[in-house]
């Protein structure tokens, strides 16, 4: 099957932006074709743009906390909206998710619906990753990926506590990596989640585990060795300390610090850098951060931008949640200690723009985008759900890419937020080319993807068709079509035909020794077997899914 | 190996050499179901005849036993696409626990966390637990050297103490009615928290009781045979969020295999499992959409036009209800291991599945220990084939 497009301007941040031919040979992007090659299909695409499937690296998709927060919170799911008709004659493009956190089904067909086509589950805890994987295969169009979840895990902390070589940590993290088939190590509040379990309360970078002795510093710096020796794509993907406290820029510091100039990816960074100034001992310290990662190629961050409305908040950071609880809207939460590995806190949230620090945390939040220079050391996220649901994206594009919309906003936030932030002097707007290196090539860079992210001849025919509009929330709020794997899935919101979805694995050899000691480990400490938590390769594959190694 | 006839799912290395009660009777159940033997062949008129009476029905439940999540994917897709409402048999004791969490929230913990973790355990209920999970004590038992208390809490027998006992636990019993233990632990709580200074006065269990480092409080929802038991449920997930404003305590909420449906429903529609599909849009109700109040409502057209599709897949023979129970003139299609027109496939037996450990943490993949029958097909191949038209 080969599509020709043809008259659009290709847009991918690598080559210069233009009008060119593209070619879908197969699942391949090809930017010219063997003499007498059969055309099946052509598209004249004058006054649109293409460019390649959007890539979503902190999205929570699919595991126990997810699904705990669908059975918490069946009361925010609305399938009839009460405003859609008015909305829907103001703004057609607009359409909410029926819930913060949707089903399967609609997840990957509003991801599709918005040019997403490959999506990253940020925070899969090891003993429920074969159900993580089951629900993102549950997720139609959608490529996808899982963070593993280390840095609460009791053994680990227990071995870096007694001072195990380095070498035996790596092999383990190895091991657990590929055991439970993820392409990247995730970190949640290194320590503090386990901590909490032992009704320790707070614990920043260098506070001591009270039960372990041993600091967050510690964690971070031996994952992130281990991630290095691993050679594992993407960096160490970390969830600060002190999550949404004021003043905890100095923990997210002490984090980067932590690991010693290796790579490092901040997640949601927004909630990681308050001041303690400002009129309610609450100030934005996005310069901070932003100067840090400018200075810093080994350095990344996606952002985890608020939205005003209501959502739901869910963590692995069983700490903070805990300590959030009674600012749950409605009024209910759920908390776990899981499988001496993590926990997990959902918790109802609405944000609110006459709040001032709810109105703060957007302007930071747009602060960090604004600041930094390189698209692709700042990706953007909302950490869906937990700062707006993912179906927010091309409302944040327009706030970055037009500085009166952004401050036809900012006027409506809080006095205070309004005297003490220093977003209006932030007068940058995002052209296209940036937006697009910030959601496709640089989240495809920073994991490894080495065949996607681009338009490049031989990338994935992943595409997506926009028709141009000078209103960016509505031109990425409905592509005018989206190419998966070279085939013509979506059309004028019409969803054509199924995809062949494929999980992303980091391939990592795993050590016999390893391998045979945590067999003992498990039985003694968890009371099973490795066989009942290893995810075996051939369980991701069938007819419509494969297996890709980053 | 992992054992699929209760929700501990036990992968001991001796399942083999020593069955628990449950295995052992429930390994007596899939002979006497392999014994039959039925039709080799896929019976294509039966097929149509079924796809005929589910296009013709104006009334449409799914229910069952489903503990796959295959079976559970395709049974929420074939309700979804007949339109119909959906809930499993054993539904009514999950929802003991789904409406309390609804309404209050849930502080919870995993099974290996509290084996590792927790110090006290209260285990609220009677021998019904062990009668269902009988390695319960055995696997929430660590190999620590210090014996860590279990509080029994309920109607307990000398021989469930003793199980509890060599499993390594300190076991304390007081018989109490149920729905009084609520009461009781906000009523110690109350009295602890205001007498700190003599607890060692009070005995050895109130001082444990009140110096526990982690609390965790166990009961089965197929045990709670209390009237309006998802209120009690929520008393008891309010008296473990307020013990945790000072220390660590949390709810082992022990379910069935249906865990497996709930969790699945959940996934793909948003929903946990009491549903009715409008247009394919799923509705929730979990008082109006359970299959009791299927049964219970006559229809007021067409009596023919009910259609109960029944999906079995465990090894269980019994059935969970009763033909004199159905409206009269439904039809109803078995898609169960004894079904002469859609034999099953037993999951986790004869083919593999992924089950849902009862904490819901844990999902395992069940490898199949004997060969299929041949002419038994999976649910989920039963459940496609008669959604094709």
């Amino acid at each position: 099957m080969v599509t020709r497009l043809y008259g659009a301007v290709c847009i991918d941040g690598v080559r210069k932006t233009e009008v060119r031919d593209l070619f879908l040979e197969g699942e391949m992007i090809r930017s010219e074709l063997a003499t007498r090659t059969r055309i099946d299909s052509e598209y004249k695409l004058d006054n649109h743009i293409v460019v390649s499937g959007g890539i979503d690296l902190h999205t929570h998709i699919g595991g126990g906390k997810v699904n705990i927060a669908r059975l918490l919170l069946p009361d925010l799911v609305n399938h009839r909206n009460p405003n859609s008709d008015r909305m829907a004659a103001e703004q057609p493009w607009l359409k909410p998710l029926s819930s913060p956190v949707p089903g399967t089904w609609e997840t990957g067909r509003r991801y599709l619906e918005i040019g997403y086509t490959a999506c990253f589950e940020p925070a899969l805890l090891p003993a429920n990753a074969r159900h993580s994987h089951a629900e993102m295969a549950d997720t139609p169009w959608l490529d996808t990926g899982g963070y593993l979840l280390l840095g609460n895990d009791r053994l680990l902390l227990e071995w870096i506590r007694d001072g195990v070589p380095q070498e035996q940590i790596n092999a383990y993290v190895g091991w657990m990596v590929h055991a439970h088939q993820c392409c990247a190590v995730k970190v949640v509040n290194a320590g503090g989640i386990d901590a909490f379990k032992f009704n320790q309360r707070h614990l920043s970078v260098d506070d001591s585990h009270v039960h372990l002795g041993i600091t967050p510093r510690q964690i971070l710096n031996a994952l992130s060795q281990a991630v290095d020796s691993l050679q594992l794509a993407h960096p160490l993907h970390v969830h600060c300390s002190n999550l949404g406290l004021a003043g905890n820029i100095a923990a997210t510091m002490a984090t980067i610090d932590a690991v010693e100039g290796r790579r490092l990816h901040l997640t949601h960074a927004q909630f990681h850098c308050y001041g303690k100034d400002g009129p309610h001992g609450y100030s934005s310290a996005a310069r901070e951060l932003a100067d840090r990662v400018n200075a810093d190629p080994n350095l990344s961050i996606d952002v985890g931008q608020v939205q005003f409305g209501q959502t739901v908040t869910l963590s692995g950071d069983t700490m903070h949640q805990f300590a959030n609880r009674k600012l749950a809207r409605p009024r209910k939460a759920i908390f776990q200690d899981l499988e001496c590995q993590a926990g997990c806190g959902v918790l109802p949230f609405r944000y609110r723009q006459d709040q001032y620090v709810h109105g703060l945390l957007w302007s930071i939040g747009l602060e960090l985008f604004l600041r930094i220079e390189d698209p692709q050391h700042v990706f953007l996220t909302t950490d869906h759900p937990n700062g707006a649901p993912f179906t927010s994206y091309p409302h944040l594009i327009r706030l970055l890419m037009d500085y009166d919309y952004r401050m036809s906003i900012f006027s409506r936030l809080h006095p205070d937020v309004q005297k003490s932030s220093p977003l209006p002097s932030l007068t940058r707007e995002y052209s296209l080319e940036e937006i697009i290196k910030m959601t496709r090539l640089g989240p495809a860079k920073a994991l490894g993807l080495n065949n996607r992210g681009s338009l490049c001849d031989g990338k994935l025919a992943d595409i997506v068709v926009y028709e141009s509009c000078e209103n960016p929330e509505q031109m990425f709020s409905q592509p005018k079509m989206v190419f998966r794997r070279g085939q013509l899935v979506y059309r004028d919101g019409v969803f054509l035909a199924d995809s062949i979805k494929s999980t992303i694995v980091s391939s990592v050899e795993i050590e016999p020794q390893m391998d045979a000691m945590l067999k003992k480990i498990w039985r003694t400490r968890y009371g099973y077997s490795t066989e009942m938590i290893s995810v075996r390769t051939g369980e991701l594959q069938s007819e419509r899914r494969i297996v890709e190694e980053n | 190996m992992i054992c699929p006839f209760c929700s501990l799912l036990c992968d001991a290395d001796d399942l083999n050499q020593v069955c628990c009660r449950r295995r052992e009777s429930s390994l007596v159940e899939v002979t006497k179901m392999r014994s039959w033997h039925g039709s080799s062949i896929l019976d294509s008129e039966s097929v149509s005849n079924a796809i005929n009476a589910l296009r013709s029905a104006t009334r449409i439940l799914v229910t069952g036993r489903i503990s796959s999540v295959q079976t559970a994917r395709a049974a929420v897709a074939f309700a979804a696409k007949y339109n119909a409402t959906i809930d499993c048999a054993e539904g009514g004791h999950a929802f003991k626990n789904i409406l309390a969490i609804q309404r209050s929230g849930l502080n919870s913990v995993s099974l290996a966390e509290a084996r590792d973790h927790s110090d006290v355990l209260i285990v609220v209920g009677d021998d019904q637990l062990l009668a269902k999970v009988p390695r319960i004590p055995s696997a929430l038992a660590n190999e620590k050297s210090v014996k860590h208390t279990v509080l029994l809490l309920g109607d307990f027998s000398e021989a469930s103490m003793s199980i509890w006992r060599e499993a390594g636990f300190d076991v304390w019993f007081v018989p109490c009615e149920m729905n009084a233990v609520p009461t009781a632990l906000a009523q110690w709580s109350r009295w602890s928290d205001s007498n700190r200074d003599s607890l060692s006065a009070a005995g050895p269990l109130f001082e444990k009781l009140a110096q526990a480092r982690y609390t965790t409080v166990l009961w089965s929802a197929e045990n709670l045979q209390i009237e309006n038991a998802d209120l009690w449920v929520e008393r008891m997930l309010q008296w473990i969020a307020t013990r945790n404003e000072n220390t660590r305590c949390a709810a082992l909420a022990w379910s069935s295999l249906d865990g497996t449906f709930q969790q699945v429903c959940t996934w793909l529609t948003g929903f946990p499992g009491r549903i009715a599909f409008l247009a394919r849009t799923p509705e929730y109700d979990p008082c109006r959409f359970s299959y009791q109040e299927w049964l219970a409502k006559k229809p007021t057209t067409d009596k023919r036009k009910s259609v109960l599709v029944v999906i079995d897949e465990t090894a269980s023979a019994t059935p969970f209800f009763k033909v004199s129970d159905l409206p009269t003139d439904t039809q109803v299609i078995e898609v169960t291991a004894n079904s002469k027109t859609f034999p099953t496939a037993i999951a986790g037996v004869e083919i593999a599945a992924d089950i849902f450990r009862a904490d819901q943490t844990l999902l395992a993949r069940v490898e199949p220990s004997i060969e299929p029958r041949s002419y038994a097909k999976s649910a989920p191949h039963w459940l496609e084939a008669l959604s094709r038209w």
